[in-house]
């Protein structure tokens, strides 16, 4: 009886897994319409992780985020970061105790994100694809 | 307009460094239970949640551009819950590689040191004691950090310096002239560490002072001194090794302890950790031990002596003396991005003392903010 709930739980968690799969967003990177930094996937991940602070071209990097609770934050941290939302927060809650960086700010949606990035030339974000305006550059990772 | 006025308070809002207050904190509620009549690290076959359990919370304010200062007050339910500055520094940070730091801060033995207390950073219920007990985690003194990159490796190098005292019913220990070097790399998964530390140290066990009385008069000065560890010499060595591919891990650490005029043995300790990344789970496996050098220290002396005095040196060396070496299956699950469940099963045995071979299970909650 007891494997079979379990079984059951499992069956649960297993689709649970391929509906967030699914519905998983194609995000691109973001930055001020004016940054021409040269920026590839390794780069974007140390920026993201605080590891680098400054652009190619040397100037200040200012990293967004997204909530975890947003698409887009869950798809970056799995397709460019390579790591889940719990274990980047596992790395920053070892680098915040111990006083070796503060994390990225963390905003509530691509709205959100889109609005500072073109208003900071030290902004760097990322968006669902499909909501990327004019108004930023988007960067291609590949 | 009434768009720009929101941007414009947004960004404020959002990137205000300076006089900025930050305020973060964890907790780890841990709960443990042995099987009948055993102990285990304080644990008994009653549930306990009062020996690893901690509350803390980190305050750090931005003095200006380039200073930091950050206190990090911990309750331990070991300590009756009392609130504790454990870490209070200042950091200066000359450029974006290198910082300063002077205060009272975390010693970098270990891998784990920095965030040993935050439960949520690591897999385990909490880190192998076999490697990570030891009498004292933080100095006051100074650290300085230096990170860089080189094409895909990632490094880093800490040096510390600073002094520590720390008392307990059993003993008293002072350390001066702490000096410790860290060299950290890193390419993608794959990640190496060595750590070399040295110290001056003075150890003094209460319960041990009627041996060091009786057997005083019978031998010579030079033996009572390197017996007594009085501003002995203490060196510190560890490399870890580590592998993670994201799905699956593996992660090693290994020790030593020797001080050089001392009753106490060198000490050898070692984990080996591996485990899997199912979705929100992380069952894991780990293998620890630790082991005291046997061999008679000071043998050349000691084996002249008559053979009631060698028993009696004997004994101050087999005091503080381990051969053990523990099993444990854990799991890890996540709840959120700042909440996890932990569970584990260690399985403990004492080669010195069978009966203190023990099995403990433990279950725990971790929560940072």
């Amino acid at each position: 009886m007891k494997i079979k709930t379990f079984s059951k739980n499992l069956t649960g968690i297993v689709i649970g897994c391929s509906i967030s799969l699914f519905s998983l967003a194609e995000v691109v990177v973001i930055v001020h319409p004016s940054n021409d930094a040269a920026l590839d996937e390794k780069a974007v991940q140390r920026i993201f992780l605080g590891k680098e602070k400054k652009f190619s071209n040397g100037k200040e990097v200012l990293p967004v985020n997204q909530v975890p609770s947003s698409g887009a934050r869950s798809s970056f941290d799995t397709d460019t970061l390579g790591r889940s939302s719990t274990q980047i927060a596992a790395y920053w809650s070892k680098l915040v105790f111990t006083g070796k960086g503060i994390p990225p700010k963390e905003l509530d949606n691509d709205a959100a994100v889109l609005a500072i990035v073109a208003d900071n030339q030290n902004a760097i974000g990322y968006v669902d694809s499909a909501s990327v305006s004019g108004a930023v550059k988007a960067i291609s990772l590949n | 307009m009434k768009k720009l006025l929101t941007i414009a308070a947004l960004t404020a809002s959002t990137f205000t460094a300076q006089a900025e207050v930050r305020i973060n904190g964890f907790a780890n509620l841990i709960g443990g239970i042995t099987s009948s009549d055993e102990s285990l690290y304080g644990y008994q076959d009653k549930i306990s949640f009062s020996e690893e359990s901690l509350f803390a919370i980190q305050v750090s304010g931005d003095i200006n551009d380039k200073m930091t200062a950050t206190g990090q007050i911990v309750a331990r339910a070991d300590n009756d819950y009392k609130a504790e500055f454990e870490w209070a520094y200042i950091t200066y940070a000359a450029n974006d590689n290198l910082s300063i730091s002077a205060g009272r801060l975390r010693l970098p033995l270990f891998k784990y040191s920095a965030s040993l207390d935050v439960g949520y950073s690591y897999h385990w219920v909490n880190a192998p004691k076999s490697v990570y007990d030891v009498p004292f985690n933080n100095i006051e003194g100074l650290r300085v950090d230096y990170s860089n990159y080189s094409g895909d490796w990632e490094y880093n190098l800490q040096f510390a310096a600073g002094n520590y005292y720390t008392e307990t019913e059993e003993f008293s220990l002072e350390g001066e002239d702490v000096l410790a070097i860290t060299a950290e790399a890193q390419n993608e998964g794959f990640k190496v560490r060595a750590v070399a530390g040295r110290n001056k140290s003075t150890f003094i066990v209460p319960a041990l002072e009627p041996v060091f009385a009786g057997i005083e008069p019978f031998i010579s000065a030079e033996l009572l001194q390197d017996l007594r560890h009085k501003d002995s010499t203490g060196i510190f060595l560890g490399l870890g090794l580590e592998y993670d591919a994201y799905d699956w891990f593996i992660s090693s650490e290994v020790t030593s302890i020797d001080s050089e005029s001392s009753f106490l043995q060198e000490d050898i300790a070692y984990y080996v950790t591996a485990g899997m990344r199912l979705g929100k789970f992380t069952p894991s496996l780990t293998y620890e031990a630790k082991e005291s050098d046997d061999t008679m220290k000071f043998a050349d002396q000691v084996s002249q002596l008559p053979a009631s005095l060698q028993g009696a040196i004997a004994v101050l060396g087999d005091v503080f003396a381990d051969d053990e070496e523990t099993l444990t299956l854990g799991l890890r699950y996540d709840m959120d991005t700042n909440v996890a469940l932990k569970g584990d099963i260690s399985k403990h045995s004492d080669n010195l003392n069978k009966s203190n071979d023990a099995t403990l299970i433990r279950v725990g909650v971790n929560y940072v903010f």
